[in-house]
């Protein structure tokens, strides 16, 4: 088999000793690291295809699970000089493809490096390899009282490094912050292969902000290998109350309310019937009948704020006509409620072999009426969908749930997304809070800004990645080579 | 088994939240070596892209079956169903004599004997090498099981104990009879203690290592013969998490046969069993363990049959003994039935793993409810020193009544 980037080489030239197939590829990269490290042939092609984003995939060349900053650069300097395109991957769990290898080439996989390096209690720091699971970082300050607050709903599995890519949110972003606000600095292999290091330890420091690129460059403009992240105490007190509601539009009306009150939750989210039964037979949660939307709200910080505030919630949550306000009585059942929130979307894989979860963001006084319209597409074109979202943000998700054994299906399920991310727009929202643009919404792009903007912003990627080889065909829609791509890895069936 | 193999891999949304539970893929770094990527793998097999032989049954030899991505998947796909379906698929195409020349010596009792009795006339304590490496391709890393000795305990007077309220039968097992003696001597002498007598039957395997290792006919043609020499309607008492997890889902092996589905239902594992029928309240009146335990999650009990809080209840309710917390409690040791036989390198790697997280938390003893583990992790603990005892969790709570020194390893 001949090498993709022969064919379609992203920026002309061929270069003498360059492999020829993916077996030669496979080799000389095994010299280079050693063949453990190595993953080639049909199987790992097949596994490493996609996310968990599934319309779209492409097999990659090979893939690699370096251990340290030194073997990446290594292989990223290999690339470079044989013209062959490279995506850094974490634990793959993105929900744009922001992993995919879009003109095959070299994945690398920062699975194996998972260390954490050094943890500075007193300054409230630590510095880790950034293929380490969001949660995990966590567990290991948790005997300091202290964590890391970005948590995406994957932080058991999802990656530090995949969190900066992305730069991830979570139902507790809504107090804290995304992970951008989070991270102190990286140490990145740029997409030449140099290994810069951008910020440090400490926050701040004068000059442009490259780190503020980085973080949410989903991986575009070079692998970030080890980060400082930034720990904050874990709350002395937290109060968690799930809320039913017998219209969308009192649960709605309630997030409204309470974020005009001046109160700032540490979660307000939402489910719509359409992921309760999911959740209720995946993880037994309990809610009265004719529910037609749950809050999840969530108040933390000194015990007498949280009681102050939980009261005040508790009051609007009545006033909008709250079928039930149930407060969890202790941590156990807390976790439980929070178990079914972050797995909720996980758990739709009782219901139909494939979804696709969206990622608007929309005003929030807009809600209701977003709402409306993804029910009207939805029925429109014929699939499922459910919503489970971060409400206080307006940043929703939509999640349809299909066959994706039916290429009819994933072509309704394709427009049906575009369909509703246009709407945001028009709202004057975003395609994308959290999720990425990945290569699902790279055609939406030019929707959302204007040549000049995208222009901009392609200039700002040249800064780092003038190759073109380095994580290919994401975020900007004008990469040369990519729409003819596009019609290969879209909406792959079985 | 009817169920159709691609439906169940369809329930998987490769979300991913199964990564950080799989032992090899912690250990790896490799998604061919995850739970996701494997349904995937086994999904694009049957879809015709990738080879069985090839490309999907290296990655499914390398499982260890614990099951632990089930406890993690919020949408309930049943990876070890489509685990055994797809090595029993993956061997008739293309069966492989040394796997089943090595369960047939583990499941046969007499066999087991012979070979254990031979083995001894070898040199060294490892499992045979040419067994290992034509199963692995490895060097040995198992030593060979030395049996238990049966302990003399003492007597235990009717006048002291509660009413006869019933019987039980009690799986005696296979490998178990013949390596663990001493813990069907302990199950039967706590059974006793909450007012329960066995009625032992003649019996043989259960099928478990069968259907764990893809050969579901011979896990069937067992399944039923234990059914049918265990006719009473009483409850089956079983110590080994991987038999105990088997039978409870003997009514899928047998595709929904009624009798498989009433004997799944009157299996109880030992430790389910005392807890609901009142040790912890004998416990009060047992004279202790001033010791420090802790306890390490059979797979077979956490993962296939969800039992966590019910042994750690009964460890706790023993007056002065302390329960202390054990890091990763819930991952696979790596004995995983003969996986450290046919996957010596993993299998060491995750014991080592297992072994420091033991050692970390500075207990004298661990506790564990399968015979697999037991061996496995007695193994590591024989060559770290014996500093830790390992004991079966029934062991433990007997020694609660008679004392730790009948549970001394004699050599034999």
């Amino acid at each position: 088999m001949i090498l993709t980037h022969q064919q379609e080489n992203p920026i002309g030239g061929t270069i003498p000793n360059m492999p020829s197939t993916h077996a030669e590829l496979a080799k000389a990269l095994e010299r280079l690291l050693t063949p453990e490290a190595v993953l080639s042939g049909a199987a790992a092609e097949r596994a490493y295809d996609c996310d968990a984003y599934t319309v779209d995939r492409s097999n990659p060349t090979a893939v690699v699970l370096p251990e340290s900053t030194e073997e990446v650069a290594k292989v990223v300097r290999w690339c470079c000089d044989n013209n062959v395109p490279f995506t850094a991957r974490g634990a793959g769990t993105g929900l744009s493809g922001g992993v995919l290898a879009a003109l095959g080439g070299v994945v690398i996989s920062t699975k194996r490096m998972t260390r954490i390096l050094e943890i500075d209690v007193e300054n409230c720091c630590l510095l880790a390899q950034s293929g380490i699971a969001n949660k995990r970082i966590s567990e290991a300050v948790k005997q300091f009282g202290l964590h890391f607050a970005p948590d995406p709903s994957s932080q058991t599995v999802s990656t530090i490094g995949g969190n900066i890519g992305e730069n991830s949110g979570g139902p507790h972003t809504l107090k804290y912050g995304i992970t951008v606000q989070h991270i102190l600095g990286v140490t990145l292999v740029d997409p030449r292969g140099e290994i810069l290091k951008l910020g440090g330890k400490l926050a701040g420091g004068p000059g442009y902000d490259f780190l503020g690129l980085i973080v949410g460059g989903e991986g575009t403009l070079g692998v970030v290998t080890e980060a400082w992240v930034k720990l904050v105490p874990v709350p002395k007190a937290v109060a968690t109350a799930l809320i039913a509601y017998s219209t969308i539009g009192d649960a709605t009306k309630t997030v409204a309310d309470i974020i005009a009150a001046g109160t700032i939750p540490a979660a307000l989210e939402m489910m719509d019937r359409g992921i309760l039964q999911a959740v209720r037979l995946a993880f037994g949660l309990q809610y009265p009948e004719g529910a037609e939307a749950l809050l999840l709200i969530e108040c933390d910080g000194e015990p007498e704020t949280v009681a102050s505030e939980m009261e005040i919630v508790k009051q609007i949550c009545t006033r909008n006509n709250a079928l039930e306000i149930r407060v969890a009585a202790d941590e156990a059942e807390r976790a439980k409620l929070w178990v079914a929130r972050k797995k909720g979307i996980g758990a739709m894989g009782r219901i139909a072999p494939s979804i696709v979860t969206h990622d608007g963001v929309i005003p929030r006084s807009k809600l209701p009426e977003m709402l409306e319209f993804v029910y009207a597409v939805a029925k429109r074109q014929q699939i499922g969908v459910a919503n489970l979202f971060h409400a206080g943000d307006g940043n929703l998700h939509p999640c349809f749930y299909f066959d994706d054994r039916d290429p009819d299906q994933i072509r309704r399920v394709i427009e049906a997304g575009e369909e509703i991310l246009t709407r945001c727009i028009e709202l004057g929202g975003s395609v994308s809070g959290e999720h990425g643009i990945g290569v699902e919404k790279i055609d939406l792009m030019k929707l959302m800004f204007a040549p000049e903007d995208l222009e901009l912003q392609a200039t700002s990627k040249r800064i780092f990645n003038d190759a073109m080889l380095c994580n290919p065909c994401k975020v900007l829609p004008n990469q040369k080579s990519c729409v003819e791509h596009q019609k290969r890895w879209r909406g792959t069936g079985w | 088994m009817n169920h159709d193999l691609e439906e169940l891999t369809t329930h998987c949304i490769r979300c991913g939240f199964c990564l950080e539970s799989c032992p090899t893929f912690v250990q790896t770094g490799n998604e061919m070596e995850s739970p996701r990527g494997r349904i995937y793998l086994v999904r694009s097999a049957i879809g015709g892209k990738l080879n069985w032989q090839e490309d999907v049954k290296p990655h499914l030899d390398l499982c260890l079956g614990c099951r632990a991505c089930e406890t993690a998947c919020p949408s309930a796909v049943q990876y070890g169903m489509i685990l055994e379906i797809a090595r029993d698929k993956i061997e008739k195409e293309k069966p492989q004599r040394a796997k089943d020349a090595l369960l047939a010596g583990t499941t046969n009792p007499t066999i087991l004997k012979t070979q254990l009795a031979l083995g001894r006339l070898l040199p060294g304590k490892r499992v045979p090498g040419l067994i290992s490496h034509l199963l692995s391709g490895h060097a040995a890393e198992a030593d060979r099981p030395t049996p238990q000795q049966e302990a003399h305990f003492p007597f235990l007077d009717d006048k002291d104990l509660p009413a006869i309220k019933g019987e039980v039968y009690l799986l005696e097992g296979c490998a178990m009879k013949v390596l663990y003696p001493r813990v069907h001597q302990v199950t039967r002498r706590l059974l006793r203690r909450v007012g329960f007598v066995v009625k032992d039957v003649s019996q043989g395997c259960c099928g478990a290592l069968h259907a764990h290792y893809g050969n579901l006919t011979e896990a069937r043609k067992l399944g039923e013969r234990l059914i049918k020499s265990m006719p009473d309607n009483l409850p089956v008492i079983v110590n080994s998490a991987g038999c105990g997890s088997t039978i409870k889902e003997y009514g899928h092996l047998m595709d929904g046969q009624s009798s498989a589905e009433a004997f799944a239902k009157r299996t109880f594992d030992v430790s389910e069993f005392l807890l609901a029928n009142g040790l912890i309240e004998a416990l009060q009146s047992a004279k202790g363990l001033n010791q420090t335990a802790t306890y390490h999650d059979a797979c077979h009990l956490a993962h296939g049959q969800k039992i966590v809080s019910q042994p750690r209840e009964l460890i706790s309710a023993i007056p002065n003994l302390k329960l202390v917390p054990l890091n990763e409690a819930d991952m696979c040791c790596g004995s995983a039935g003969i996986y450290n036989v046919t996957q010596p390198e993993m299998a060491r790697k995750l014991l080592e793993r297992k072994y420091d997280n033991i050692a970390q938390t500075g207990a004298s003893i661990v506790a564990t409810g399968n015979p697999g583990c037991h061996s496995w992790i007695a193994q590591a603990a024989r060559e770290h020193g014996k500093k830790i005892q390992v004991l079966h969790t029934l062991e433990l709570l007997e020694a609660a009544f008679v004392g730790l020194e009948l549970f001394e390893e004699k050599p034999i």
